[in-house]
This record gives structure tokens, sequence and C-alpha cells, in this order.
């Protein structure tokens, strides 16, 4: 008995409060029910007080401008967070956000000099594209120094992962991701496929040197010695 | 002959060099002017290893085996000496690697990896000398790349017995070239491309369409000639890119010809994808249920039916259509054969007979008891009204005798009489089948399936098998290995034949260099 009783002690720091305990069976007790009081079960305190912070919400997303975000036209006006409504929602496409330097994007091919491709199809990129959705046709170029050049070069970018590894294979920093664009939605899947027009029209002319700086490299690369990034 | 290289100890033949022995043994020792298939000239001294006793490094190309000779290839010495003499080899090599044809099955670029690996150290403009040079009709030289090994001078020497390539000037400005005004134009000129350690010289028929790492390989026997060189077929995309010798010391050694090369178009050009019946398309069923209403009709008259085996499709295929035969008591066998061109015979690989399977038809003919007759020869058309071809192969007709016979073609290609056949069964071709030919000197050698025939195309003797069912003949074979299994028990000089186990295509990226 003396056991049994200890437990029930022990319950009535956290369970209801235990008024007796069976001789035979002492997980048999009776105890003291608690019931809510009528004015507790309406809940209407509780309703008020969440119909008030919804309202606050609502004069406050109403009248004060909006959150900052980065890209947002009145993002730098010049109020105080805690003056500015919760709204994280983007009038897409009236407003944009600003994607991160390092976004990447849709694909563009980069441009020589002479404004033709730098791509020399060597076949890096779509060997090293894990969703095998780069395409390229070589053609010969009629440049000795040159030789070779896509006569198609096509990305499926519904296919594509973004995983922007076709850009860290290329040699010759002919294809980038750094357009902050990223694909559109198409209507059809063929307005999907990038072309190599499409792509080169975005296309910048690349300050790389073409061929790598030649046998003078070591006179402009940096010193490895005392340049810690290297 | 026992010595031992790096610790291991190897029993060669006598007059066996270092560099094959240690290969024997795995031990790779790099190299760029050795071929086991060329005189050895030891001038590129990549292979250079230390042998003991001997006070200078050897080219373990040129060293023969001696009894109880030590070998090291791994010391100090004789690995700087090869990284040495690859950071030489490298010293005005463009390094044009994204755009050079080689990359990927390259000997330079692969050493470079193995055992360099390091920066350029030399600050002066590398020698300029000529790209793309069109060496001849069907290669192109890229001096700057070529690293003199010489080989594709001994290649021509040797495989051709011309001496079509030489070297011209001196030290850094020696260039590969051909005499003035001549061209290198033998009938192995490609064989160069392939020993070519480095992107010197590229087939232009390959030049800028795959990149090497991209193929896979299936082996495969040309259907050129009869000669039956061993090839790998080198595919991707469900197509044949090239064709390249595969070594068999037997037959064509590690080499082939030019003309053989380009075999591998006509797996594209004019292929029968679908089933027709009287010029219109028709499902497989319908196609053979009128083929074989036709010929049971014709059975009426057996001397109005005849077969046309043909002398260039396998020994399988050509098995089915005869056992189909004398399943249906078809006594008028004939067998469809490119007329020969003894212009191409030169005591080499090529040969006048251009058929791949001529003497595989024979035999078959021979232990059935066929008595199958050319079919060019005159009358041996006559009275034929109804005709089971194989191939389309049938010269020697002309249309308006054509037009008197239903034709039933069972073929790859819809050309010559197979445009005007009554039923036409598409057939896949040599490179989309398993199965085996005989070349000229009897020997039977098995072809793999790289890719897919095209469309409704099968195995030729997979529609002969539908055939016979269309015509209540029983053919039950279900595998090319079954149908081989019942012509090798019948064809004597053939008992001892195994079927040899499907190769599956292997991805070139894991095979290495090649040349």
């Amino acid at each position: 008995m003396s056991s049994s009783h200890d437990h029930a002690d022990d319950s009535e720091h956290e369970g209801p409060l235990v008024l007796a305990v069976s001789d035979r069976h002492p997980r048999v007790r009776t105890i003291q029910v608690v019931r809510p009081e009528a004015q507790d079960t309406t809940y209407l305190a509780a309703t008020a007080k969440g119909f008030g912070i919804t309202l606050k919400h609502f004069a406050k997303n109403l009248f004060l401008p909006l959150k900052k975000l980065s890209g947002r036209a009145n993002a730098g006006a010049p109020v105080e967070e805690r003056f500015r409504n919760d709204i994280e929602t983007v009038q897409y496409p009236e407003e944009k956000v600003t994607y991160p330097e390092r976004f990447r994007g849709l694909h563009r091919l980069t441009l020589r000099d002479d404004g033709s491709t730098r791509c020399v199809a060597c076949m890096c990129c779509p060997t090293v594209c894990p969703a095998h959705c780069i395409t390229i046709i070589p053609e010969e170029s009629g440049d000795t120094s040159i030789e070779k050049r896509p006569a198609i070069f096509e990305i499926d970018e519904l296919r594509c992962v973004v995983c922007g590894l076709c850009v860290e294979a290329c040699p010759c920093d002919a294809i980038r991701m750094d357009t902050g664009e990223h694909a559109k939605p198409v209507e059809d899947r063929a307005r999907a496929i990038e072309t190599r027009e499409t792509m080169l029209a975005r296309g910048v002319r690349s300050i790389a040197t073409q061929g790598g700086e030649g046998p003078n490299w070591r006179a402009t690369a940096p010193d490895t010695k005392t340049d810690v990034n290297r | 002959m026992t010595l031992t290289i790096d610790g291991q100890q190897v029993t060669v033949k006598k007059g066996t060099n270092v560099l094959e022995a240690a290969r024997t043994l795995g031990v790779d020792i790099s190299a760029f002017c050795y071929h086991p298939g060329l005189p050895v000239v030891a001038q590129c001294r990549q292979c250079l290893v230390s042998v003991e006793k001997n006070p200078k490094l050897q080219p373990s190309c040129q060293q023969t085996c001696g009894e109880g000779m030590v070998v090291h290839t791994l010391d100090a010495q004789s690995t700087l000496a090869r990284k040495q003499m690859l950071e030489f080899t490298l010293l005005n090599h463009p390094i044009d690697c994204p755009i050079c044809d080689k990359a990927g099955e390259c000997t330079l670029q692969k050493l470079y990896f193995e055992h360099d690996n390091a920066d350029s150290r030399v600050d002066v403009k590398k020698v300029e000398k000529d790209k793309a040079v069109d060496i001849g009709p069907h290669i192109v030289l890229d001096q700057e790349r070529c690293i003199l090994c010489s080989r594709c001078i001994r290649t021509c020497d040797v495989v051709a017995g011309e001496h079509q390539l030489e070297f011209a000037h001196r030290g850094d400005h020696e260039v590969l070239t051909t005499a003035p005004g001549a061209q290198l134009d033998n009938p192995y000129s490609l064989n160069t491309v392939d020993v070519c350690p480095v992107g010197a010289l590229t087939a232009k028929d390959f030049r800028f369409t795959m990149r090497a790492w991209e193929l896979e390989a299936t082996p495969s026997v040309c259907n050129g000639c009869a000669t039956g060189c061993n090839v790998e077929i080198h595919h991707k995309h469900g197509r044949a890119w090239r064709l390249v010798p595969r070594h068999n010391p037997e037959v064509n050694d590690y080499w082939m010809c030019d003309e053989g090369r380009y075999t591998y178009h006509d797996l594209r050009e004019q292929r029968l994808a679908g089933a027709t019946v009287d010029g219109l398309p028709a499902g497989w069923d319908r196609a053979v249920s009128a083929a074989g209403a036709r010929i049971l009709a014709g059975l009426k008259d057996p001397s109005s039916v005849g077969i046309l085996l043909s002398a260039v499709c396998s020994n399988e295929d050509n098995f089915a259509l005869a056992k189909l035969a004398t399943g249906l008591g078809i006594t008028r066998v004939l067998v469809g054969a490119k007329p020969p061109v003894p212009a191409r015979a030169d005591g080499r690989l090529r040969v006048a007979d251009v058929n791949p399977n001529l003497n595989g038809v024979k035999a078959i003919s021979d232990a059935l008891a066929l008595g199958a007759r050319v079919a060019s020869e005159p009358g041996a058309l006559d009275g034929i009204k109804v005709l089971v071809t194989l191939g389309d192969v049938l010269p020697g007709i002309d249309g308006a005798r054509l037009a008197e016979i239903d034709v039933i073609a069972i073929s790859a290609h819809e050309r010559g009489h197979v445009r005007d056949a009554y039923v036409s069964l598409p057939a896949a071709d040599w490179a989309e089948l398993a199965g085996t030919v005989t070349n000229h000197r009897g020997l039977v050698q098995r072809m793999h399936a790289a890719f897919v025939a095209p469309g409704q195309a099968l195995p030729g003797w997979e529609a002969i098998v539908r055939l016979a069912s269309a015509t209540n003949v029983k053919l039950a074979w279900a595998h090319p290995r079954e149908v081989f299994k019942d012509m090798v028990a019948v064809v004597p000089a053939w008992s001892a034949l195994t079927w040899a186990r499907d190769a599956r295509p292997l991805a070139l990226r894991f095979a290495g260099s090649r040349g």
C-alpha cells in the first residue's frame, strides 16, 4: 500500500487531484474533475482578441508603406523598418526583385572582337552536362587558327538543371549564365530551346584573352607567393 | 627467356622487346614512335628504362629481352628521363586540345596527365608551322601538332608499300610533308590517322563530327570485300561515325583499307524501314501473309518459284532462307553477288571479290546440296515467276524480265530489284545484327550489333522465320545463336565453331588512348 501511496503523491504535482486509490488495483483511482466555467467555454474574449490582431495587421498592411525588399521601387524610401507593412508579395512582372550577383540565369554566348562566337565547339559542355540539354553540331570555321565553330548550339532550358557546370567546363569563356534573367514561361516546348542566335544576341565581348595569355602569361599573372587567393 | 621487370618475373619468346614484355605484365611503358605493327626506330625516346649492368638508359622498344635481365621502369633515373622527354616533345606542341579531334584518345594527352602534369617552363613563342594542310584526298595535316614520331611514314611504307610521307627541314623546324606535288593518296592512307599518337593527321570524313569520348565501340567485320577486316564500329546516337581496324593477326593485322572505312555511310542510304505490299506501306503481318500466300500459290508449279541467297548477307540469314527453301521444296536456288573488281586486288588486304560472304553462301549451298547458281548466269532466272530474295544485289537482270517476276524481297535497302518487289520486308544491315560472315580464306568471323535497325526492320533470319510460319514450314528459331547452332551442325567445315558471346558497346572514354 505504501508504494502505491507514494505513486499517488508523485502524480499530484502534474496530474489531476487524486481523491482515492483502489486497494486491489492501484491504477484505478478516483480523481477530481475540474470543469470550465460558462464564460470560458464561449471563447468570446479570445475571439475578440484574435479579431483585434487581425485588424491591427490589416490596418498596418493597408496604410503603412511596403516592406523593404531589394529591387522594390519604394524600397529606398526613408521609413524605418518597424513603420513598414509585412507584405512579402512582389507584384511580378511590374515589380522585380534583383537577383544576387552570382545568380545562374539564362545562358548566353560571348563574342570575339569581330562579333562571332568564341565557342570552338569543343564539346566539353555537352559532355559535362548532367541533364544532357546541350546540343552542338560543329562545323569547319575556315579560319585555320580557330578551325572549329558551332553550326548549331542549342540548350533546352526546360531540361537544364541550372547547375552551371557548362560554364565551369568551358575553356574559352564562351558560355556564361550571368544574364540575371531566369528562363521565361512558354506556351510551347519548342520555344524553351535557346539557339545559337538567341544566346549570341544576349552575348557580350569577353575580356579573357582568346587562346590564353600566351608564352608571356607570367608577366601579367598575379604573384602566387603573395596572393593568398591563389 | 626469363627476365625481371619492376621485380616481377616474366617469360617471353626470344626476340621480344622489353616494352612488349612489360605490357604482358600490365606495366605500360609510355611510347610514341613504337607501334607493334611497324618497324622499331626508337626515335621518340619516350620509353627509356633502366637495365641493370647497363650504364645508359635503354629505349625499351629497341632493347630485346635477355636471359636474366633486370629492368626498372619506375626508378628515379628513368622516370625523370621520360618526364623530361615528354616536356621536350611538348615544347612546340600547340596544346589546342579543345579543338583537336584527337583529344580524348591522344597518347600525348594521356602521357601528360600520367607523367608530367606541370606547367610549361618556356617563355619564348612556339614555332609556328602550317595548319590544316590538305595532304591528301582523305586526310588533313596539322604540322604544329605533329611530334615527329614517324609512325605514319612507316605505315605508308609497310602497309601500302608506298613511301609517300617524309620529314623536311631540321631541328624545331622539321615538318612532316609529302614530296612536292605529291599527295598522301595510297589506298591504305587512313591507317596513318589511326597510328598518329597526336592530332596531326585527321580524317576529313570524321573530323569535327564527334569527340572521341562520346563514342561507343562495337566489334564487327568490315563488309566491304571478302577479306573481312576486323573492325570496331564507333557509334553514337544510333548511327556509325567511323570504322577503325581491330587487331587480328590472321586477317588484317592492325590495318584496313580506306574504301572499307567508308562503307558505314551505306548504313544510312536508301534504307527500307517498313514492310510494303505492292508498293504501298503495310504492317509486318499483312506483308508476311501476302508473301506467304503468293509463295504457296506459286508452288503449284514448283519450278516457277526460286530463292536468291545473298553474298552480302550473313551466314545465318542465308542458312535460314536455304532451310525455308528446302522446307517448301523449292529447288531453284540462285546467288546474288556483286561482280568482282579485279583492279582492287593488290596482294595486301584488298581483294577482287567485293562480297563479304560469297564463301559462306557457297558452303551453305554445298552442305544442303542446293546447287546454287549465280543469278547473273544466262538462263538462271528462266521460268521463275516468284522469287524470294535476300539482300539488294541482283545484277544483270533487265527491267522487263523483272516485271514478270513477283519478288518477295528481304532487304535492308530499297534499291535495285527491291524497288519493284511485290512484297518487301525490311531487314537489319550488317552493323545492326549479330551474325557471322565467311571471308575469302574460309574464316568464319563474328559481327556484333552496334545499334538497332531503323523503323520496323528485323534481322533477316527473323523475317524468314515469320515467312516460314505463313507458309507452314517449321522454323522455330528465337535467337541467331540457334540458327548458328543448326547451321554448323550441317556444314562440315564449320562443325567445330561455337557462338561467341554477344559483345556490348564499350564507351571509348574508358578505353584509353588509340594510336
